[in-house]
């Protein structure tokens, strides 16, 4: 790629890529992320348009607390069960709408830790949707 | 503390960006492109089920700390790594090699670095950075895809360095103990170039190198039907671009870096051929980026139609009948 195909706008995240210079030497550029600089704004709508769809599904009943941001982290039911040190079928478990109240506080605790997030944030996600 | 003579640089990737950075820093002479070269760097892998992903993807690099031991093998540097069983311990070794000031490569997963940007942050428990120095409950970090030195919490760094799940970090850090004065560029890189050409020819696993790429051609016309809607099916198409271009690999999967050591090793052994395969595969890099701007453009149209996807297979269809081309012709150049 010339050093001219690579150029790209976006402050907010550089990368390196490597090019073909002016005298033919392939070398290192620093440059904006062409994704970021072209399609951001496409990430944040259909983030907020998943938000949407898996707050409604909480409300419904369909899905709880843990499957709305396992699914926003993209995460499977056995990656968040290694992750959170929970064997597979007591998440699963946890997955079921029903079964959220009974969710132990100190899994709620491991939870938060894999989601980043206070317990607090996730029993307000499940309880916002229950009003 | 802060060590002040480490000299923080950008790269295209994280593992090989940290490694470069601190065998500049222990006084080797070696360019991020010679260190990826040498060890092999240049991979396909396609997974299209596993347990630990969401939706099919795939890898343009070898294993993680493959490099690392691919170097060690190949120019007689020694690294001393670690991991450990709890954060406790692990903190305390690397505040240790920061107060004796030594950069110190830590393993991460990406999702709790607070000063990543909210979009860039998802879990992958692979990513690397140097530490460079703490002051009070900061930790003062050298990471290879930002421009100048960050700050991160203690708490972030151990969180982050303990995460769980697949390839879970545990605590793991490195630094090169040994840097010889000089060693056999010529030998280095004819078998890390050796080694490359078996990885993408010969690996007898029908997802692995070439035939990854052939089973990701195959595979992809199925992704309508995995994905849950069509935001979705966009998300994960325009993935195909993040996981070229962004993540990390120096442009079009890493092979633009790959050219750009072949172009250097043609200089350092005095080898022409391998500059004319530098030109070959530089022109190949352009064809994956053409494969991944297609799926960015496609993505955001929500123009994902089953002419689309065929497109999309018949683009990498072309990347596969290339790169076996260009491979079996390198392995036979360099023997």
């Amino acid at each position: 790629m010339k050093e001219k195909d690579g150029y790209a706008e976006c402050p907010e995240q550089q990368v390196i890529l490597y090019v073909e210079k002016e005298d033919g030497k392939y070398e290192a550029m620093q440059t904006g992320s062409y994704i970021s600089a072209n399609y951001l704004d496409d990430y944040f709508f259909k983030r907020n348009n998943l938000e949407k769809t898996l707050d409604e599904k909480i409300r419904k009943g369909e899905i709880n607390a843990i499957e709305y941001y396992m699914v926003l982290e993209d995460l499977t039911i056995s990656e968040l069960a290694a992750r959170a040190g929970l064997m597979k079928w007591i998440v699963k478990r946890h997955l079921k709408p029903g079964n959220f109240s009974g969710i132990p506080e100190s899994a709620l605790k491991k939870y938060s830790v894999v989601f980043n997030i206070t317990v607090d944030e996730i029993l307000k996600r499940q309880a916002g949707n229950r009003k | 503390m802060i060590i002040e003579n480490f000299q923080h640089r950008m790269a295209a990737h994280c593992e090989s960006g940290s490694i470069t950075s601190l065998l500049i820093h222990a006084g080797m002479k070696i360019t991020e492109p010679m260190v990826f070269g040498i060890s092999s760097g240049i991979f396909f892998g396609y997974f299209h089920k596993m347990k630990s992903f969401a939706f099919p993807t795939f890898i343009v690099r070898n294993k993680p700390g493959q490099m690392r031991r691919n170097l060690e093998k190949r120019t007689g540097v020694r690294f001393y790594s670690k991991d450990f069983k709890n954060a406790a311990a692990g903190q305390e070794a690397l505040d240790n090699l920061i107060n004796k000031g030594i950069p110190t490569a830590v393993q991460v997963d990406m999702f709790y670095l607070d000063y990543v940007p909210s979009w860039e942050r998802v879990h992958i428990n692979v990513h690397f950075l140097v530490v460079i120095g703490k002051e009070g409950d900061v930790y003062k970090v050298s990471d290879s895809y930002f421009p100048g030195v960050v700050d991160l919490p203690v708490s972030s760094m151990n969180t982050a360095r303990f995460a769980q799940g697949s390839m879970s970090p545990k605590g793991f850090l490195f630094y090169p103990k040994y840097v010889p004065a000089s060693f056999d560029y010529q030998k280095a890189i004819r078998k890390g170039i050796k080694k490359a050409c078996f990885y993408m020819l010969s690996l007898p696993i029908p997802f692995l190198g070439i035939k990854g790429i052939r089973m990701f051609a195959r595979k992809i016309t199925d992704w309508p039907s995995l994905a849950r809607d069509t935001e979705h099916l966009s998300h994960e198409v325009m993935k195909i671009n993040i996981l070229l271009e962004d993540q990390g690999t120096g442009g079009a999967g890493f092979r633009f870096m790959y050219a750009t050591f072949l172009q250097q090793a043609a200089e350092m052994t005095g080898r022409p051929e391998l500059k004319s395969f530098a030109g070959e595969l530089m022109e190949i890099g352009d064809g994956w980026r053409e494969f991944s701007l297609f799926a960015a453009r496609i993505g955001k149209s929500r123009d994902l139609g089953a002419d689309k996807f065929k497109q999309l297979s018949m683009l990498l269809n072309q990347r596969a009948d290339k790169e076996e081309s260009f491979f079996k012709r390198l392995s036979k150049a360099i023997h």
